[in-house]
Parts: C-alpha cells; sequence; structure tokens
C-alpha cells in the first residue's frame, strides 16, 4: 500500500509538473504586446484554415516577407475545400481547446459568428495599428465586416461578381437586363451557348439571380425586410427563366461554378455571370482555356450593381495567439500588404490600391472595372441566419427555375421564408 | 459478478462510450432549443421540436423521398447483383479477376463517386451524353422528375457489388443435393431457381437487403456533389435535410429531433422486417 501511495505522489507530481510546463509553454507560444500590431514585437505561432483558391496561394506567397518583418510569428496555413471551411471553424470555435488561431470568414458566416461571440470584436486592435487606415476598404466591404457597430472582420479579398464574355463575340456591354437576354439569346448556336447560368438550388440560384434582381432595377431589403414581392423581382425572375431556355446550356439546372466555368473556358458557353477575379485565371495562356486565353473581358452588370461577396480576416475569440494573429492580419491588410497582395494577382478590397500604378499595372481596365464594380455592389444577405435564408430563398427560385412553381408564387414563398428565417 | 458478464465488459464499456452516449445526448440535445450560434440560451422545451418535426412538410417530403430512393435502389440491385452472381457461379475461368474487377466501385468513397458522374452526365461537358447524342438520343439526367431516378442509378452502379458478393457466397455455400436431385427429375433451369434457388437463399437475401436498405437510407454523398437536393426539393434525401438543418443552419435541438424520429422510425420497419424473416423462415 506505501509503495502505491509512493507512486500515486510520483504520478500527482509528474501531473503537477506537466501542467506548470504546459501551461509555459502555452504562454511562450505568445508573448506579444496587447496593442497588437507593434511591428516585430508579437511572436507566436498562428495556424489558419485557407479555401484551396488562388488567392490562399498568393497569400503563402507573401508569407516570406511577413517574416522578414516579423521573424518571430509562425504562420501556419492548413487548406480545404469550401464545403469543409465552415463546419472546421464552428468545431474550433467551440472546441476548448482551439485548432486555428485566425480565420477568414466568408460574408454570409460574420453575423452569426459575431453574435455568437465566436470572433472577438478587433476595433480597438484596429485602433491602436498607427497608420492602418480602416477606411481605406472599400464602403460595402467594411460594412460586411461589421456587426452591430462593430468590426469583427477586415476585408480579405472580394468576390463581387460581374459581366465575364468573350470580347471577339460581344461587341458591346450589354446596359440593360433585357440587352443582356438579348445578347445571349443572339449569340446561342447548336454549338455554343449564349450564357452559362449556375441555376443550381441554394446558394448559386440566388446569388445568380440577385445581379439579375439588381439589373432589373430592384433590391434586396425594403425598410430592412426582405422584399421580393415587386414588379423588379417578377421581371428578373422571369428573365431569368426565358434565358435559360433560350441561352444557356441544354439541361444545365444543377449547373453551379465550376461546371459555368468550365462551359466557358471550353468555348460551350459565350459569357457567364461570375467573380472577377475568374478573369485572370480564364486569361491565363497556360490555364484551362487554350486558345481563347485573352479573349475574355470583365464588365459590370447590366444597370451597374452587382452581388457582393468577400472573406474576411477575423480573430477567434478562444484563440491562442490573437496579438501574433492581429501582426499578420494588420500586415497582409495594410496598405502596403494589399499592394504586395494584388501586385501577386489578388482580389483588391482597399480604394487606395486602384490608384497604385504598380499593383494595377498588369491589366489597368480591369482593375477600373472592378473599382466600379466595389463602388456598387452589395450582399444577399443582411443581419442574422444568413445561410439558411441564401438557402431558403435559392430553393424557391429554383423551384421556379424547373417550373415546379409559378414566379409569383415562388417569389412570394422566397420572401416569407426569408423574413421569417431573419427574424428568428 | 459471473465471469461471462466480466468479459463482455470492455464491449460494454466501448459501446456505452461510442453509442450511448451519443445517443442520450443526442436525445437530450432533441428536448431543447440548441442552436450552434446560441449556445448561451439553451433551455429544455420539451417536444417541441419533434412537434415542429412533425409538422414540416419538407420533413415528410425528404422521408418520401428516401423511401422512393431505398425501394427503388434496392430492388434494382438486388435483381442485377443476383443475376450477376448465378452468371458468377458458373464461371470458370479467370473468376477471381472477374470478381475482384467487379467489386471495384464499392472501394470508392460515395463522394468522389458523386462528382465523377455529376461530370460523367453533364450535358455539355460529359461522356455520356456526347455518346449518346451520337445515336441522336438525349436526355437531362439531373432535370425535374429525372434527378432522382439518376441518382438511384449511380447508387446501382456502385453498390450492386456489394449484393453480388454476399449473394455469390450465400449461393456457393448451398448444399449440391436438391440441385442434383432436381436436375435427375428433369426440372427446367427456371422452375429450379423459383423454387429450389430462391427459397434455399432466403436468409442469405434478407441480410443482404436489410443491409443494404438500411445504408441505402443513409444516402447523402451523391445529393451533397450533385443536386443539393434539388430541382427544388425534388433530391432531397433526410439525411440532407438533417444535415442542413443540424451543421448548416446550426439547429441541432430541431436536427436531434428529426434524426430521433427517423430512428423510431426505421426501428419499427427493422422489426417488422426482421418478424417476416423469421415467419417466412419457420413457414417456408
Amino acid at each position: 500500500m506505501r509503495k502505491l501511495n509512493k507512486v500515486a505522489k510520483l504520478a500527482a507530481i509528474s501531473a503537477a509538473v506537466a501542467v506548470v510546463l504546459a501551461g509555459c509553454s502555452s504562454s511562450s507560444e505568445e508573448t506579444a504586446t496587447d496593442t497588437g500590431a507593434a511591428a516585430g514585437a508579437a511572436s507566436g505561432t498562428v495556424r489558419v484554415l485557407m479555401e484551396g483558391v488562388p488567392d490562399t496561394d498568393i497569400v503563402s506567397g507573401l508569407l516570406a516577407d511577413f517574416n522578414a518583418e516579423y521573424p518571430d510569428v509562425k504562420v501556419e496555413i492548413e487548406t480545404a475545400s469550401y464545403d469543409q471551411m465552415r463546419d472546421k471553424y464552428v468545431a474550433s470555435f467551440t472546441a476548448a481547446e482551439p485548432t486555428y488561431d485566425l480565420a477568414i470568414l466568408d460574408n454570409p458566416w460574420v453575423g452569426d459568428f459575431a453574435k455568437a461571440g465566436f470572433v472577438q470584436p478587433l476595433d480597438d486592435l484596429i485602433a491602436a495599428s498607427d497608420g492602418y487606415d480602416y477606411a481605406d476598404f472599400t464602403a460595402p466591404l467594411r460594412a460586411i465586416g461589421e456587426s452591430d457597430g462593430k468590426v469583427y472582420g477586415v476585408p480579405f479579398y472580394n468576390y463581387a461578381l460581374g459581366l465575364i464574355y468573350r470580347s471577339d463575340l460581344v461587341t458591346a456591354e450589354p446596359a440593360s437586363l433585357d440587352e443582356l437576354a438579348a445578347t445571349a439569346k443572339s449569340l446561342t448556336t447548336a454549338d455554343r451557348a449564349g450564357i452559362a447560368m449556375q441555376p443550381q438550388k441554394g446558394y448559386k440560384a440566388f446569388e445568380e439571380w440577385g445581379n439579375y434582381l439588381f439589373a432589373a432595377g430592384g433590391s434586396l431589403y425594403t425598410d430592412g425586410k426582405v422584399k421580393l414581392t415587386t414588379p423588379e423581382a417578377k421581371k428578373a425572375l422571369e428573365t431569368y427563366i426565358a434565358m435559360y431556355k433560350s441561352s444557356a446550356p441544354k439541361d444545365s439546372l444543377n449547373w453551379g461554378f465550376d461546371d459555368a466555368l468550365r462551359s466557358v473556358s471550353s468555348d460551350k458557353s459565350v459569357m457567364m455571370v461570375s467573380y472577377n477575379w475568374m478573369l485572370p485565371t480564364l486569361n491565363n495562356p497556360d490555364g484551362d482555356s487554350g486558345a481563347l486565353a485573352g479573349k475574355f473581358k470583365l464588365g459590370t452588370m447590366p444597370g451597374g450593381k452587382q452581388v457582393l461577396g468577400s472573406w474576411h480576416w477575423a480573430i477567434p475569440t478562444n484563440s491562442n495567439a490573437s496579438d501574433a494573429a492581429w501582426a499578420f492580419v494588420s500586415w497582409i491588410s495594410s496598405k502596403a500588404g494589399e499592394a504586395k497582395r494584388v501586385t501577386a494577382g489578388g482580389a483588391p478590397t482597399r480604394t487606395s490600391v486602384f490608384s497604385d500604378a504598380a499593383a494595377t499595372a498588369k491589366d489597368p481596365a480591369y482593375f477600373a472595372t472592378i473599382a466600379k464594380i466595389l463602388s456598387n455592389a452589395e450582399p444577399l444577405c443582411q443581419g442574422a441566419n444568413c445561410d439558411e435564408m441564401i438557402n431558403a430563398v435559392g430553393t424557391e427560385l429554383n423551384a421556379a427555375f424547373a417550373g415546379e412553381k409559378s414566379v409569383d408564387d415562388a417569389l412570394a414563398a422566397a420572401e416569407e421564408q426569408a423574413n421569417k428565417i431573419q427574424a428568428e | 459478478m459471473s465471469f461471462r458478464l466480466k468479459l463482455m465488459l470492455p464491449l460494454l464499456a466501448v459501446f456505452t462510450a461510442s453509442v450511448g452516449y451519443p445517443l442520450l445526448y443526442a436525445f437530450y440535445l432533441s428536448l431543447t432549443n440548441y442552436k450552434i450560434t446560441a449556445r448561451y440560451n439553451t433551455r429544455l422545451v420539451g417536444l417541441k421540436q419533434y412537434i415542429a418535426t412533425l409538422q414540416d412538410p419538407n420533413y415528410w417530403s425528404a422521408l418520401q423521398v428516401t423511401g422512393t430512393f431505398v425501394l427503388l435502389a434496392v430492388f434494382i440491385e438486388f435483381w442485377l447483383g443476383l443475376f450477376i452472381a448465378l452468371a458468377l457461379q458458373k464461371q470458370t475461368r479467370i473468376r477471381n479477376f472477374t470478381r475482384s474487377f467487379l467489386l471495384t466501385p464499392m472501394f470508392v468513397t460515395p463522394i468522389a463517386i458523386g462528382l465523377m458522374f455529376r461530370f460523367l452526365l453533364n450535358q455539355q461537358l460529359g461522356v455520356i451524353p456526347t455518346f449518346m447524342a451520337k445515336f441522336g438520343l438525349s436526355y437531362d439526367f439531373f432535370g425535374p422528375g429525372k434527378a432522382l431516378y439518376s441518382i438511384v442509378l449511380i447508387d446501382v452502379w456502385q453498390w450492386t457489388p456489394f449484393m453480388v458478393l454476399l449473394l455469390l457466397a450465400g449461393l456457393e455455400g448451398l448444399s449440391r443435393s436438391p440441385f442434383e436431385a432436381a436436375k435427375v427429375d428433369g426440372a427446367s433451369a427456371f422452375f429450379t431457381f423459383r423454387k429450389i434457388t430462391l427459397p434455399l437463399l432466403v436468409p442469405v437475401i434478407s441480410v443482404a437487403v436489410l443491409i443494404r436498405a438500411l445504408d441505402a437510407m443513409k444516402v447523402f454523398e451523391y445529393v451533397f456533389a450533385i443536386t443539393r437536393g434539388g430541382p427544388a426539393i425534388q433530391t432531397m434525401t433526410i439525411q440532407y435535410y438533417t444535415y442542413q438543418t443540424g451543421i448548416q443552419f446550426y439547429r441541432l435541438g430541431l436536427a436531434s429531433a428529426m434524426s430521433y424520429l427517423l430512428l423510431i422510425i426505421v426501428m419499427v420497419i427493422v422489426v417488422i422486417l426482421f418478424r417476416r424473416i423469421e415467419s417466412t423462415r419457420k413457414n417456408p
């Protein structure tokens, strides 16, 4: 028994030592100041999950530059497909020991994650960072990262939509929704569709149709409520359905982003409504477009307004390395960091970058169009329960595309469900 | 404690931890309004989530879609599997190669199969529609009224080998004497199949169909990769709907109630099936 007691004591002492050591090691992980972006002062390991997209590769490519200024901060980037990201983040945010110290948030997540307390307000960190110039981010992008008057995310990159078209086939950018429909129809042949559409149920259906709604002169919110039973929404939906029938690839009701991109890059469609940063990908001579590279152009949606999407940097409340994370965020999203990122091919978020000749030298016309796009763009959802609301509206729209519901019924149901979901 | 019970303890401990705890916790969640993004406002709401589920037309629609999927997929897989198993039983050359080759689809993860078929059946870029077009044929695989059947065919492609595997094992385990007696009596091949092969195979068929049906009820990956439940809600299966509710929309309390109701429905069906199998075995 005495021997057993000795063993127990030894185990208890070992455990206590282990706990103390673990505490020491944890605190040695991060020895940063509370003010955040004090250059070079922060230290620690910042683990972040990012989507496997070109903008992530660009960030990875800039880590060496970051470490030249912050040698004691190690940024570890894990990549995943979009479908995995949110679930992995939620698991980390709710865990006692987080998997990630820094997060990137898609715009529909920001409001919910802020209200849930998953991510921390950044106002103090922004205020303490000299020369950060938060107001330089374009206004619609700033609005997405804010909730209840506080900043929870600073813009990483935008994915506002626009009209991508073949400049050798489209002579003039359509100026109205009717013109877009007429152009698509006139370009449709037996071998090539006028426009590759993305009517897949849920997010894609709503995201694409939202641009048609804006092009018809409509809006999503009126007095803080979703309002879709309007003449503009009806015209947008009727035009969308007519275009799907007359000018989209045959039997493409389940098409999403990938399908449309493949169709356009393989000369099977002339136009598509897609993310602005797809243009460099399509025009890449070593990419999938082959001989078509260089023939694609980006325009605003007819009427000039489009759906805005964006990713934001955010720091989880349970981050083990908040200061080190902010050191990285404030570096990569600073004016200088943004210029480097955009020069390397990243999608812009700051107003100042559009007047940076070096950053926009590759294709000034393309950047001028993005500046126009970002000056008049709106996200699909504002407020709470955005994922659910977007999915509900996208399901009703898809039912109308499929002929399962009339235009009026689908819009009425979408409006009712959207408001009910957002009120909960 | 008896020695037999002691031997069972490790299993019971693992079972309690891995199955019992999640089940009990899910039941607790189903009685609350738990939402991942509002964890600190969680409270007990009694049977409210169950009532909400029962009153949700989309839940019943998803059950109906899943039921249709299971019936069609398992029916086709069984008959096709039996046909292939009978053919394989007669095979004399390169048996091992044929069998392993036929089983290949089973070893591929369903999400990869879903993505693969999404592009294979793509009307503009897919190999299959292009091939069909050479014969003047066109079919909208994922269009209204057709998408569910396309998903069924994808499941058949992947899981018929499972049926083949079980049924072939069953066929090869049958005693040869009844077949030899039938041959001596001059019974036709069809008569032998109907009156001897099928009845003798009933225990294996029952297990194979039950396992496959329960597995088919979990259909999720094809829907996730290809249709996302569309067009409208025509391919919205119960698993996808529950996933959406619980994970995508954070409503874990409601999703737990949905899962428990499904569990009850499945258990009732399984008990009825087992009783039928038992009575068939006793009174063939």
